[in-house]
């Protein structure tokens, strides 16, 4: 255990003579995920997920805003991620560190590109009245993979969602809320991402800890949806791959894809 | 809130409790792995976690605050945008953040041992998640399990709970609603063993006859409060004392 510590680089190699992992897990083998839905009560929709160790939570909260010009028949949903010092000593107390800020531009482009929630869907009025979903994603534990964890958190959260139902009085033109009725939005796609990260240049590991994420190279990050379609690849800096590793990946990510969507639907009710 | 009986005639509070009686209190240990020492308490609707750091070497920036004889404390309040009913963005560095840590850090410096550690810091890090009334009682319980799990010294264990005036009588542990009423508001953290008060502070308007009866309910909550504290910190150690024989 210390020479994992005072040498990390040099043990790592070791385990993975054996094929394995100082967790005990093979190369292509993720961690142990926990989802749990609807435990913030003064949230419209909330998820929290425990990737191992790595914990996120995610709060949605929806407001009413006026459509913006391009869009009048659309509504908006905005994430939004916080890595804060809380979560591990990586992180200083400060303005947002520069991974948070990669998630949430991530978060955003997922979106945008995958239309989980379709955003016609949150208009009340055109032109005049639209929800606007602010996705807050908090990251309370880090070990490794927090992107991974808050599309998970993210998508589960959405799911997630109640809003009451609000018509637009004729007459006076006035927003009338019931309270009383709320209803889900429907959610499509179901994506699910795996990351993957390169070691010294020749083993693919999915899913690292922060320890792992510290002596290794370049990320790639495959998100695939119900159908086996791919959504969202992003391959971030590091090592060149050759295009049979980027397969391997792809192959991996579409079958950690299916097992991730059996607790969407677990908690989907 | 017009209308609303914040004390019944029967002597029920809004959510159905008696005034000397605190919410429902969830407790945990060592929730994360990251954090030295970690807790996470529900009290009621009020959910909080408490994640420390240290001791440890000074920040960079922090240079400055290094004592050669005792610690320094360093807290973080931060309170989620989806905690209350109305989102709220809460700017990294607002006014009541930097008020509510301000408060937090002096009452642990007036706890933590601080002597035995020279030269370094304790971080202490506090989520709100959902905020139900009581926030700075349930940060202080939360900080102070952490403080406990992550082996810090301290003189005894921190104990926190609010009290308002209904009616005449002092009620105890008061959620949001009870909050925004126009009552006064006092919370208090005590070191329960010592029979000491550590902080104090009082919202709003309070005769000064009707202050001991209050201070007595008051203190009266933290001593139950510690009761539950100690028996989870014990139940803890029970559980951590088993892996370590059976491994």
């Amino acid at each position: 255990m210390e020479l994992l510590n005072l040498q990390p680089v040099e043990s790592y190699k070791t385990f993975l003579k054996e094929n394995i992992r100082p967790d005990g897990r093979e190369l292509m083998e993720t961690r142990q995920t926990v989802l749990n839905v609807g435990s913030i009560s003064t949230a419209d929709g909330s998820a929290l997920v425990k990737l191992g160790e790595t914990m996120v939570i995610c709060g949605v909260k929806a407001e009413l805003t006026i459509p913006s010009a391009e869009d009048p028949g659309k509504g908006i949903v905005v994430p939004n991620m916080e890595m804060s010092a809380l979560c591990s000593s990586h992180f200083k107390p400060g303005p947002p560190s520069e991974q948070a800020q990669v998630i949430t531009k991530f978060l955003d482009n997922l979106l945008k590109s995958c239309t989980v929630i379709d955003t016609a869907d949150l208009c009340v009025m055109k032109d005049k009245l639209v929800w606007v979903l602010y996705c807050d994603l908090i990251c309370l534990n880090y070990d490794g993979n927090a992107l991974d964890a808050s599309v998970l958190a993210l998508i589960a959260a959405l799911q997630n969602v109640k809003i009451p139902e609000v018509t637009v009085d004729d007459e006076s033109g006035l927003p009338h809320t019931n309270m009383e009725v709320k209803k889900a939005f429907a959610t499509r796609g179901m994506p699910c991402a795996t990351t993957f990260t390169v070691f010294d240049g020749s083993h693919i590991i999915a899913d690292p800890t922060l320890k792992e994420e510290d002596i290794t190279e370049g990320n790639i990050t495959v998100v695939t949806d119900e159908h086996d379609n791919l959504i969202y690849v992003q391959r971030q800096g590091g090592l060149a791959m050759p295009e049979a590793e980027m397969q391997k990946c792809v192959k991996r990510a579409v079958e950690h894809g299916s097992e991730m969507r059996k607790l969407y639907l677990a908690v989907a009710s | 809130m017009a209308g609303l009986e914040l004390l019944s005639d029967q002597g029920y509070r809004i959510d159905g409790r008696k005034p000397d009686e605190l919410r429902r209190i969830r407790c945990k240990l060592g929730v994360f792995t990251q954090a030295d020492g970690s807790a996470y308490i529900e009290q009621g609707n009020t959910k909080v976690l408490a994640a420390i750091y240290g001791p440890r070497e000074a920040d960079q920036n922090m240079r400055n605050q290094i004592c050669h004889d005792k610690c320094f404390l360093n807290c973080e309040y931060t309170q989620a945008t989806f905690s209350t009913a109305e989102r709220k963005h809460r700017s990294r560095g607002d006014r009541k953040g930097q008020d509510m840590s301000t408060h937090i850090k002096q009452t642990f410096e007036a706890t933590i041992q601080t002597s035995l550690y020279p030269r370094s810091q304790i971080d202490i890090y506090l989520q709100v998640l959902q905020a139900d009334g009581s926030n700075y009682c349930a940060c202080i319980n939360a900080a102070s399990l952490a403080l406990i799990d992550a082996g810090i010294a301290m003189k005894d264990y921190v104990c926190a709970c609010s009290a308002s005036l209904t009616k005449g009588k002092p009620v105890i542990d008061i959620n949001h609603v009870e909050e925004s009423s126009d009552c006064a508001e006092l919370s208090v953290a005590i070191l329960p063993k010592l029979d000491q008060i550590v902080y104090s502070e009082l919202n709003g308007r309070l005769h000064a006859n009707e202050l001991p009866d209050v201070i007595d309910a008051v203190v009266r909550g933290c001593k139950d409060l510690f009761v539950v504290m100690d028996r989870t910190v014990r139940e803890h150690l029970e559980e951590t004392a088993t892996t370590f024989t059976h491994s």
